[in-house]
């Protein structure tokens, strides 16, 4: 059987393997906007076969608000300040890391039933995507050298994070609360790194992390 | 109990009170001080009360959810004794010695370190759980750490506090790994003699070493001394004399008072501490004899005394391993009177020691001179310390000293190793008396007599009255116990009274033991003092028709004679630091000299190091670097390989688990 959720995990992983491949950034947003609305729906959706508060409701609606539209937003003034539209010297290739995006989903696979903790009533899928969403924002930090980018991957780590809590918690105030605390953080990480990616690209012409290196002691 | 508290409150006060007058630093050293000598008194009337009733008062704080367990009994009482009495002359002296002038805000906060400080050392001995001594000790570690930064805009300061933080918290990991032992054996942290009892041998000698590798450091026990030599010349004077004198001998109350819970006689654990003890004894003292700086080289009598005072410790052990308990009772007691002497005479020389350094900006012993002219009490003080460290009558030094002889001596009844060791700790005694002599003639002569070797010090003048007094009051001190030592020798053999163990052996003592020993003792000193009294009645009429006169030095050829041409403290030194030239690594360097008909201008130096500093560089921090810089490819600066390590560490982790 497959369901409206079911079909909603599915863009998720297909977000996450896209971003993989795309180099241009502008088009990484955009799917961190897609995929900030898909994971900010899927709690709803969830207790949707339950009941729904108002309360839980409102701050969905702000949950919405920040991960599709803000920070989305903020990057992409980020983006129009710079002059820089695309990832032109990935450390690991496209190709090489949709290969490794889809050979994550299986350790994600190995781990949510290694973990063992999937509630009743959730579906294993949900654990799974999580898993992949996280490990692909680590990996986009790892393999992509533009700041912009790394900012990016953390906020996929970020959106991973939230559908581990969501896999994990049925009660959906208290998710809500304890995801508004790294909400907060995620927009102050992006704040901070707006700053240095402008201190970077004052200090030397660009806006590639590899150029910290010349920073270590 | 109560009263001691209340005490340790106002210290604490009479370090908060002053901050509130940062702009007037002369006002809150005046105010710092005399809240603290209240503070101390009260400290002092609590300890007069709890000797009297002679019962062990408890006190349980909560705190945390632990609940802190502080108890006075008699040992704890006999090592706040000290903590009362220095604490208070500390400050009376740091008042005129610190410069208000230059920095205003730094003298004030120092202040409430050195408060904190005191009271930490208070706490300590009254801790009676894990918990409540591991914060004294940290806080005491952390207060002194501060202090020894006093100075941190000179490098050598921030090294020697570096070292320090490196040592103390090093030693008490010691510590820790030794309380960890004992709460997984016992499953409390209270400090139980009777749960203790019940351990296995194995795990108290292992307990035992590695609370004595920690305590050990931070009393000054060789090897683990190398932080001491470096932390008391860069701390300002009074603070030397306090850690010196007071903070160090907390180590020696660490180390008995595990010895006393773990409740273990075998003959071992007296065989580490008088071996321990005859090693930093007799390298404190040969090391002393090498150093040119004067602060330098009283940190390395600490060194040495600490060394008389585990002799002494360790053949009250021996004692009671072999059911000796003239030896044991005699043995504790000269090494706890001891504790109390060192921190007196060993006060009184760092506040010399500072004065001289106040007057003439340097510490280096070769280039002073003739002071004993221009700073009389300074210098006459300095003298009645010299003799008090050295061990001679009819000062206290010679008291605790000669306690230990007689207890050395009644182990010459042991037989085997242990007879060996009594032996080895006789002629270690004997030696570190002798070679302390030369020391301190050697200081007293170059710095004191003779004529100024440079300009520094021909224009030096006397302390200021409040630090002339602190060091009067302590020269009487010592006199006063080297003249009346019956009541001393009573409160040093008093703090055995609570020591399990001890309790039997006291009521086999002989009843009128000690008041024989301290009568002969005062004999002996009013002997000595009528000796020299008549000696000098004898040289003043010898020399009371010569007229006394200045001349010229016989020439020797030199028709420049000047005062530069006077004996040095390294030549007076040499012979002997040469003897110990395996275990003090001196080395001297002499150039121009020699090498035409003419000579000309030559230039000699030399130093003394530290074996164990050498040996630790090469053992430790060598091949530490070596690691570190064969590792260095992994601090690379690339932060995507760091989200890597990140990254793989998580997956090592789930897969594992």
């Amino acid at each position: 059987m497959i369901g409206g959720i079911e079909i909603f995990l599915a863009v998720i992983l297909l977000t996450v393997l896209f971003s993989l491949t795309s180099s241009r950034i502008m088009s990484l947003i955009k799917l961190m906007a897609l995929q900030g609305a898909l994971v900010s729906l899927i709690p709803v959706l969830l207790e949707l076969e339950s009941k729904l508060h108002a309360g839980g409701l409102i701050l969905f609606t702000v949950m919405l608000t920040i991960k599709a539209l803000i920070i989305p937003g903020l990057l992409y003034f980020a983006l129009t300040r710079m002059a820089i539209m695309r990832e032109v010297e990935p450390l690991i290739g496209y190709h090489s890391s949709v290969a490794a995006g889809l050979g994550l989903i299986l350790v994600a696979a190995y781990i949510a039933r290694q973990l063992n903790i999937a509630v009743e009533g959730v579906q294993p899928l949900v654990l799974i995507t999580a898993i992949t969403t996280l490990g692909g924002g680590l990996f986009l930090m790892m393999s992509r050298s533009k700041a912009l980018t790394q900012v990016i991957g953390y906020l996929m780590l970020d959106n991973g994070i939230y559908l581990m809590g969501t896999a994990l918690t049925r009660e959906t105030r208290s998710i809500y609360l304890v995801e508004f605390g790294v909400l907060l953080d995620l927009l102050v990480a992006v704040m901070i790194m707006g700053i240095i990616l402008n201190n970077i690209s004052k200090t030397f012409d660009d806006v590639d992390t590899l150029d910290l290196e010349q920073l270590k002691d | 109990m109560n009263v001691l508290l209340f005490g340790l409150f106002v210290i604490l006060l009479g370090g908060v009170l002053p901050q509130a007058f940062v702009r007037r630093p002369g006002a809150a050293l005046r105010l710092h001080t005399l809240l603290l000598a209240a503070g101390s008194l009260c400290g002092l009337v609590g300890l007069f009360q709890a000797w009297q009733s002679g019962v062990t008062q408890a006190l349980s704080i909560p705190w945390l959810g632990f609940s802190l367990l502080l108890s006075l009994d008699s040992l704890a009482g006999f090592f706040l004794l000290p903590v009362f009495l220095i604490a208070p002359l500390t400050a009376l002296y740091g008042y005129q010695y610190l410069d208000t002038t230059q920095h205003s805000l730094r003298p004030v906060a120092g202040c409430f370190f050195f408060n904190l400080l005191i009271c930490a050392m208070a706490l300590v001995p009254l801790a009676a759980d894990m918990i409540a001594f591991v914060v004294a000790w940290e806080l005491m570690s952390f207060a002194s750490f501060i202090l020894v930064l006093y100075d941190w805009e000179e490098p050598q300061s921030r090294r020697a506090a570096h070292i320090y933080l490196l040592f103390s918290q090093s030693g008490a990991f010691a510590v820790f790994a030794a309380f960890g032992l004992l709460f997984a054996a016992t499953g409390s942290f209270v400090f139980s003699a009777t749960a203790f009892a019940a351990l296995p041998q194995g795990v108290k000698l292992a307990a035992f070493v590695l609370a004595l590798l920690g305590f050990g450091s931070k009393a000054g026990l060789m090897p683990l001394h190398i932080w001491l030599p470096h932390a008391h010349p860069a701390a300002p004077s009074h603070v030397s004399a306090l850690m010196s004198g007071v903070m160090i001998k907390l180590g020696v109350y660490g180390i008995l008072r595990m010895y006393f819970l773990l409740g273990d006689h075998s003959p071992i654990f007296a065989w580490i501490i008088l071996v321990l003890g005859i090693v930093s004894g007799i390298l404190g003292v040969a090391y002393a004899l090498a150093k040119h700086d004067i602060k330098r080289f009283l940190a390395y009598h600490s060194i040495e005394n600490i060394g008389i005072i585990l002799i002494g410790c360790g053949l009250g052990m021996l004692g009671l391993a072999t059911d000796e308990p003239i030896m044991a009772v005699l043995g504790f007691t000269g090494g706890l009177l001891h504790v109390l002497n060192h921190a007196i005479y060993k006060s009184l020389l760092f506040f010399c020691a500072g004065a001289v350094h106040r007057a003439t900006a340097t510490r280096t012993i070769d280039i002073l001179g003739g002071l004993m002219r221009r700073m009389p009490i300074t210098g006459r003080s300095f003298l009645t310390g010299s003799a008090a460290i050295s061990g001679l009558p009819p000062l206290n030094g010679f008291v605790s000293e000669f306690l230990i002889y007689y207890a050395a001596f009644l182990g010459l009844r042991q037989d085997g190793f242990n007879l060996m060791l009594v032996v080895a700790a006789i002629i270690a005694l004997a030696m570190i008396g002798g070679l302390a002599t030369a020391c301190f003639t050697k200081a007293t002569g170059i710095v004191f007599l003779g004529e100024p070797r440079s300009a520094q010090a021909s224009k030096a003048t006397e302390a200021p009255p409040a630090m002339r007094a602190t060091m009067l009051i302590l020269s009487v001190l010592c006199l006063c116990i080297g003249f009346f030592p019956g009541p001393f020798i009573q409160a040093a053999f008093a703090a055995l009274r609570d020591l399990g163990p001890m309790a039997s052996s006291l009521s086999l003592l002989p009843g009128d033991l000690l008041t024989k020993i301290s009568r002969n003792l005062t004999l002996i000193a009013w002997l000595f003092a009528a000796l020299f009294l008549g000696l000098s009645a004898l040289r003043r009429r010898a020399y009371r028709n010569k007229s006394v006169e200045r001349g010229p030095t016989w020439g020797c050829g030199f028709t420049q004679g000047n005062s530069r041409i006077q004996y040095t403290g390294s030549s007076y030194a040499m012979s002997t630091v040469n003897f110990f030239r395996p275990l003090v690594l001196s080395r001297s360097q002499c150039t121009g000299l020699a090498q035409k008909l003419l000579p000309a201008s030559a230039e000699y130096s030399s130093k003394a190091e530290d074996l164990a500093e050498v040996g630790l560089q090469h053992l430790l921090s060598r091949p530490v670097l070596w690691l570190a810089q064969k590792l260095r490819w992994i601090q690379h600066g690339r932060i995507q390989s760091y989200i890597a390590y990140i990254v793989l560490t998580i997956i090592v982790v789930l897969l594992l688990a």
